[in-house]
């Protein structure tokens, strides 16, 4: 296995501007920050900073953000913490963990188009609405939910700029999706009186347990360093994006693109007809390009894509990217390079 | 009829097996695809609509391609 050059996968190394703090604060061995000491009072003061950080770079008030160990939990405690709700409605295309979460719940899976749009209902007061800001595996953004006269729990973990609605009620994000440190989630609640905590708890705590202190530092400046290059590079990203739509159109063909055109310009989804994606990230892998799929064709127990199927998209041969404000258009070259030639091998014994 | 048996193989051979019978099959053709991995009927779809044929779902396993 050769070694990788290029990362166009979801997952990234953590920023380099939450790298130094992240050794220092774990460094620091830091002490419980509800004691007395001096050290327990610093530690409280440095995770209000990071709290009020993680407000601003999201724009949601403070005082409702709360910070999870686990933020696959976060689908748990949004989908059912507002567990009297009449309906629950979600699109196809929702996160498996979702829908896990909501398994023994009366849901209302909506369908989605095949550019991953759907239509989202009123609603009831006593209805819950569930909706991802961006779909990690397209790009697709959330249509406007403000005329949803029930509560909206956010999915916002594959991008921290995806726009949460005026009318939102419970929203998630994962650190991961801004280089942050791997194992924090940022749980938001706007209203605890609308809520019931669905875990077995003692005490009047959003969230068990806690975070580490020195995931939630990094985090919240890899947040805002993310955020500040990703606006910056919004542009760059889209023609990007405009770029590579264009050479697998062009110079591999036989390729049903998900990702809509109007989508998050930092996702690519695509899919090359007659090939087997398994391989193909495998021998990306060797030539230096580390990319992701969703299609499941090396085993019969594994499910593709239930976005791609939802959609109507091809679901085998498919190929995800993740764009990076730090991507290059030398290593876009080369991964389409590499693709192409992949590709038509791997069609040439067709 | 054609009959293409994919029962057993994973995709995109069913859909790569379907492809080598149409190239081999003359317009106004149906072609009945076997096949028994999940993924099938959403490729199906998908490749009709890539390549501009007409298909159905007979049964869970069973595919008619119109060509």
């Amino acid at each position: 296995m050769g070694s990788v050059t290029a990362i166009f996968t979801a997952e990234n190394r953590i920023h380099p501007a939450a790298e130094a703090i992240l050794q220092e604060a774990i460094a620091q061995g830091w002490s419980d920050p509800t004691k007395l000491h001096y050290s327990s009072r610093r530690l409280a003061q440095l995770l209000s900073e990071a709290q009020e950080s993680f407000s601003r770079s999201l724009q949601i008030p403070s005082e409702t953000i709360h910070f999870l160990g686990e933020p696959t939990l976060g689908f748990h405690l949004g989908a059912n913490g507002f567990a009297t709700r009449r309906e629950v409605y979600l699109p196809a295309t929702s996160r498996q963990e979702v829908f896990a979460a909501i398994s023994s719940r009366q849901t209302q899976s909506l369908p989605v188009d095949i550019q991953g749009g759907w239509v989202i209902p009123a609603g009831e007061r006593a209805d819950l609405l569930i909706i991802q800001t961006v779909n990690p595996e397209t790009g697709a953004i959330c249509p406007d939910s403000s005329h949803f006269q029930g509560d909206v729990f956010v999915d916002s973990t594959s991008d921290p700029l995806g726009k949460i609605p005026q009318n939102w009620s419970a929203a998630l994000w994962d650190s991961v999706s801004w280089q942050g440190p791997r194992g924090l989630g940022i749980f938001a609640l706007k209203d605890q009186a609308r809520w019931t905590n669905p875990l077995p708890h003692s005490d009047h705590r959003v969230v068990p347990g806690g975070a580490n202190p020195a995931l939630v530092m990094a985090s919240a400046i890899a947040l805002e360093a993310s955020i500040t290059e990703r606006t910056a590079s919004l542009r760059k990203l889209q023609e990007f994006n405009t770029y590579i739509r264009s050479y697998i159109t062009s110079e591999i063909g036989d390729v049903d693109i998900a990702s809509p055109i109007n989508g998050a310009p930092h996702l690519l989804s695509f899919s090359f007809l007659y090939v087997q994606a398994e391989q193909l990230v495998d021998d990306m892998e060797k030539r230096g390009f580390s990319i992701d799929s969703g299609s499941a064709c090396i085993s019969a127990n594994i499910e593709a894509s239930h976005v791609l199927a939802a959609m109507g998209r091809l679901t085998h041969g498919n190929i995800r990217l993740h764009l990076y404000p730090s991507t290059t258009l030398q290593e876009i070259d080369g991964l389409l390079n590499n693709l192409r030639d992949l590709v038509i091998d791997q069609r040439g014994s067709l | 009829m054609k009959v293409v048996n994919a029962i057993g193989k994973l995709c995109p051979m069913p859909i790569i097996d379907l492809a080598v019978a149409v190239r081999n099959s003359n317009s106004g053709e149906i072609i009945q695809l076997l096949s028994d991995d999940p993924a099938t009927w959403a490729d199906l779809q998908a490749w009709s609509r890539m390549v501009g044929h007409l298909s159905r779902q007979i049964n869970p396993t069973t595919f008619e391609i119109e060509i």
